[in-house]
């Protein structure tokens, strides 16, 4: 709950903060333990953040999309790009079928855009009104990952 | 296609069609086979080309007839449908979003008949779907056609998203487009 229940996390997240035990565990429950991909972040054994993948269906199987957070505490200290190097490492070998890992941060959250491009991800473009976030449509920035590596086409 | 993009330019200030836009019904199938069963017109289509009527019926069936929102493109003169325009809201908590598509019968071809049928879904869905404010669609990288009838219809470039779709078997580079209703309805 550290992190689920901080609006600075959520604020970017489509889930608002948990405003509960009960509510963090059905959470759990529901949503986190049948995903097809989900991870925690740990420092020292202990979780800090979480990230997952979501594989895409029929002709967008060959792409999955990342989605991270972290408690706030741990901001600024490298971890959020060590977990997303190391989900690469492991989405690219456990889902060779894989062609694009991808992943949006809103024009508002440069950090994340950090994040994603020291992780290696390349910019795409910016997608008017792509997600709707508490109540509000917004801006975002796609990334991707290819699995062959930055082509010339 | 064949027509260069000055000379298109120049036909369809001559010759806007009037077109409208219809549901589909099962007995359209016989038009409906024109441009699903020709390689020109669905080579760039995430559906694979036709080749039997009972293929083409079997999608109607499965595809068209339960779509949320796809219509006949006719062109007025006898209302027969000469394509097809299609609007896909996004999966999940995205109401806001909505992804357009379409196909033209060939011989239909630059006249004009995919950006005006793209302009009258776009504002139709606008209209139906108030909650709506993104109007998204991609194409293919040498879909120049494609591109250039979302380009006259005022929607803007947004990104090349590399492999973002496989198609006949292989990955493909396409160009996100959106139209915002911010921009193009009057409420």
């Amino acid at each position: 709950m550290t992190w689920a229940s901080d609006p600075r996390v959520t604020r970017f997240q489509r889930r608002g903060p948990c405003t509960s035990e009960e509510d963090a565990r059905r959470y759990l429950a529901d949503h986190v333990l049948p995903h097809p991909w989900y991870r925690a972040i740990c420092v020292d054994g202990r979780p800090v953040g979480s990230i997952n993948a979501k594989p895409g269906q029929g002709e967008e199987r060959f792409k999955a999309s990342i989605a991270y957070r972290l408690a706030y505490q741990h901001w600024g200290r490298g971890i959020a790009t060590a977990a997303l190097r190391a989900a690469v490492s492991s989405l690219l070998e456990e889902w060779p079928h894989l062609e694009r890992l991808e992943a949006i941060a809103e024009v508002e959250n440069p950090a994340s855009q950090r994040v994603l491009e020291k992780a290696g991800f390349l910019r795409e473009g910016l997608l008017r009104k792509y997600v709707m976030l508490h109540g509000k449509s917004r801006d975002v920035v796609m990334y991707s990952l290819l699995a062959a590596g930055p082509k010339l086409r | 296609m064949g027509v260069g993009a000055k000379e298109e330019d120049r036909e369809e200030k001559r010759t806007v069609p009037e077109i409208t836009l219809r549901p589909f019904t099962i007995s359209d199938v016989d038009d409906f086979m024109t441009w699903a069963t020709d390689d020109r017109v669905m080579r760039f289509s995430r559906r694979p080309t036709c080749t039997t009527k009972d293929e083409c019926l079997t999608h109607m069936k499965d595809h068209i007839m339960p779509h949320p929102w796809c219509r006949a493109i006719c062109i007025d003169d006898d209302g027969r449908p000469v394509g097809l325009v299609s609007v896909m809201p996004a999966p999940g908590a995205d109401v806001h979003r909505a992804s357009i598509g379409f196909d033209v019968a060939y011989d239909y071809w630059g006249r004009g008949v995919a950006t005006a049928a793209v302009k009258k879904a776009a504002s139709a869905v606008f209209e139906e779907w108030p909650l709506l404010e993104r109007l998204d669609a991609v194409a293919e990288v040498n879909n120049t056609a494609s591109r250039r009838v979302l380009e006259k219809a005022g929607f803007r470039r947004e990104a090349v998203l590399k492999s973002y779709l496989v198609l006949r078997g292989e990955s493909k580079d396409m160009i996100m487009y959106s139209l915002l209703s911010a921009n193009s309805v009057v409420r």
